[in-house]
């Protein structure tokens, strides 16, 4: 199993700790921001992230434009987009600004888990 | 025409004098009218051209019912040299005929309340025929004798405001003798009536499309409202229930199987999943989430609807009554959907039921009119009449206890299959909701009967 380095942007911190909690179990190795900038600011500076767990609603920028400056910046980082409004269009919205997969809220430790896996099988 | 006339000399049928009993609903107000002078000099045909084409002008110019109403009395009177008219209107509201334009009689004789149906048309083979009425005391169409023997009225000639098999209205010319009528006056007199009717009855056709519209526009702003406070909601609410729901998965795989805390944590993640199904309910309703149609038999639906609220009567000791179309027909549906609105139906059934109540609920297909309908049927406490135009608004509800959401989702989710849901109730009897489906095929907009 190889270990991930993630990043978890959310401003709720009870969402940061709980995927930190799931993750790290499982060997990851797990940040977290909770603003949009933030987050920026942090896959800037350690841009050894392989994976970016985002929310779509942030309080300073919102997560598509998020979304969009991770993408100008790295094409190899994937992101799953997590957000409380699960429909079709915003996941196709997401998936076309280059999102890697779509976990609506709320979603279990295995929802997560296996959100994952279908993108880092070895992980 | 001489069928278009015939006496009523009172035998027969009740007399309802009562005079002292109080108008039982308020009155419009009636304008005094005076009536025109008679139009000596001229032969019948001069008057009657000149006084329908009074009419006639004045339902074109006017854009005000009362003015036309206020010329047909007037000119209805002035034709049969008469002492008064007077004009009702059926009131759908209070399913009585209100005075809407009177001329030439008392204020005593105003004040009278509106009256019935059974007063106004005793006999519905009537409905195209003018009446009169020659014996006041015993006809049981004049339901205040006294009072109209006292405004000097010794004769009456009723004409009715009929469209097609409908009665709009009536329209009634007092004498203070008692004379014969020609054909042609009869004859005269049915004309007005008919133009006079079809105007009411286009009148009144844009007064219910006007209300039609405010109702809609009213529906449309609450909806939208909603839709942003459950889009807000959602969000808000489905943060925590993440947090909530990540916690509790993760600890219902640490701890051990036997153990009562492992079931209390699958049901903290089975409750949740719940509420995040509520929650998408309300965004589906607030986006109005098109139909995944596919080709189904209601019949099916209503029974798996059906046995998901079985329990629920049964513990509450209420009977279902069941009938099913044999000929039913499949038609395209989500049957999630409509399932969802059958469920909500039975609910409200089963809430309006005392214990041991009964819920009927009955399918049908009418071949004729390419649709399919459900009725759900209960013997309950009923809707008060103002309250059932309300029933499908958002955040309306009759208990306590209720979203007022189950019926607003049910009939967006109705609207969204191309159909209708008509309420019929009756307080302390019962109430009969109906849907009705169009019928459609594999090509949406082919219908199976057509």
């Amino acid at each position: 199993m190889k270990p991930l380095n993630v990043l978890v942007i959310d401003d709720e911190k009870v969402i940061c700790d709980a995927c930190w909690l799931v993750l790290s179990e499982k060997g990851h190795h797990v940040t977290h921001r909770t603003t949009g900038i933030a987050g920026l600011l942090e896959i800037e500076r350690n841009g050894a992230y392989d994976l970016i767990l985002l929310d779509m609603k942030l309080p300073d920028i919102d997560g598509s434009q998020v979304l969009k400056l991770i993408e100008e910046q790295s094409t190899k980082l994937s992101v799953i987009v997590m957000t409380g409004y699960s429909t079709l269009s915003n996941a196709l919205e997401a998936m076309k600004l280059g999102a890697a997969d779509y976990l609506p809220k709320p979603f279990t430790e295995d929802d997560l888990l296996a959100t994952i896996e279908k993108l880092f099988p070895d992980s | 025409m001489v069928d278009a006339r015939s006496n009523i000399n009172g035998s027969g049928g009740s007399v309802c004098a009562c005079p002292e009993e109080p108008p039982r609903r308020k009155m419009i107000a009636v304008e005094t009218l005076t009536i025109d002078s008679p139009m000596t000099g001229s032969t019948p045909y001069e008057i009657y051209f000149k006084v329908f084409r009074d009419i006639i002008r004045s339902m074109h110019s006017s854009s005000s019912l009362q003015e036309v109403l206020n010329v047909v009395v007037v000119k209805s009177a002035a034709v049969l040299d008469a002492k008064g008219a007077l004009l009702r209107i059926f009131n759908k509201d209070t399913e009585q005929f209100d005075v809407r334009a009177a001329c030439g009689l008392g204020e005593n004789y105003l004040s009278k309340g509106p009256v019935t149906t059974e007063k106004i048309l005793p006999n519905p083979m009537e409905l195209h025929q003018v009446k009169i009425i020659t014996d006041l005391w015993h006809a049981p169409r004049v339901e205040y004798p006294q009072e109209a023997w006292d405004e000097g009225i010794r004769m009456m000639v009723d004409v009715p405001l009929a469209v097609r098999n409908q009665i709009l209205g009536l329209i009634r010319i007092y004498l203070d003798h008692h004379r014969e009528f020609s054909d042609d006056e009869l004859d005269f007199m049915l004309t007005i009536a008919e133009q006079c009717a079809c105007i009411i009855e286009r009148v009144q056709l844009m007064e219910n499309q006007q209300e039609n519209f405010h109702h809609l526009a009213t529906q449309m702003d609450k909806m939208s409202s909603l839709g942003r406070l459950a889009a807000g909601i959602a969000h808000e609410i489905n943060n925590p229930l993440t947090g909530i729901l990540l916690y509790s998965s993760n600890m219902s795989k640490k701890v051990s199987p036997e153990g009562g805390l492992k079931e209390g944590l699958d049901i903290i993640i089975k409750e949740t999943q719940r509420c995040k199904i509520i929650i998408q309910g309300l965004l589906d309703f607030a986006r109005d989430t098109e139909p995944q149609r596919m080709s189904a038999n209601i019949n099916h639906v209503v029974e798996s609807a059906l046995g998901i609220v079985e329990n629920e009567f049964h513990l509450r000791h209420v009977d279902i009554g069941l009938t099913l179309a044999k000929d039913m027909v499949n038609t395209l549906l989500d049957e999630n959907q409509i399932e969802q609105v059958l469920i909500n139906l039975l609910l409200n059934a089963l809430h309006a039921v005392a214990e041991c109540g009964k819920v009927f609920v009955k399918t049908s297909v009418d071949q004729a009119a390419g649709t399919i309908r459900v009725e759900v049927v209960d013997n309950g406490c009923g809707i008060a009449k103002a309250d059932q135009k309300k029933i499908f608004e958002p955040f309306f509800s009759a208990r306590s206890n209720g979203t007022g959401l189950g019926l607003a989702i049910s009939y967006g989710i109705i609207q969204n299959h191309d159909g209708d849901i008509q309420v019929f109730s009756s307080l302390g009897k019962g109430t009969r909701l109906v849907i009705v489906f169009p019928i459609r095929t594999n090509n949406a907009t082919e219908k199976v009967f057509a």
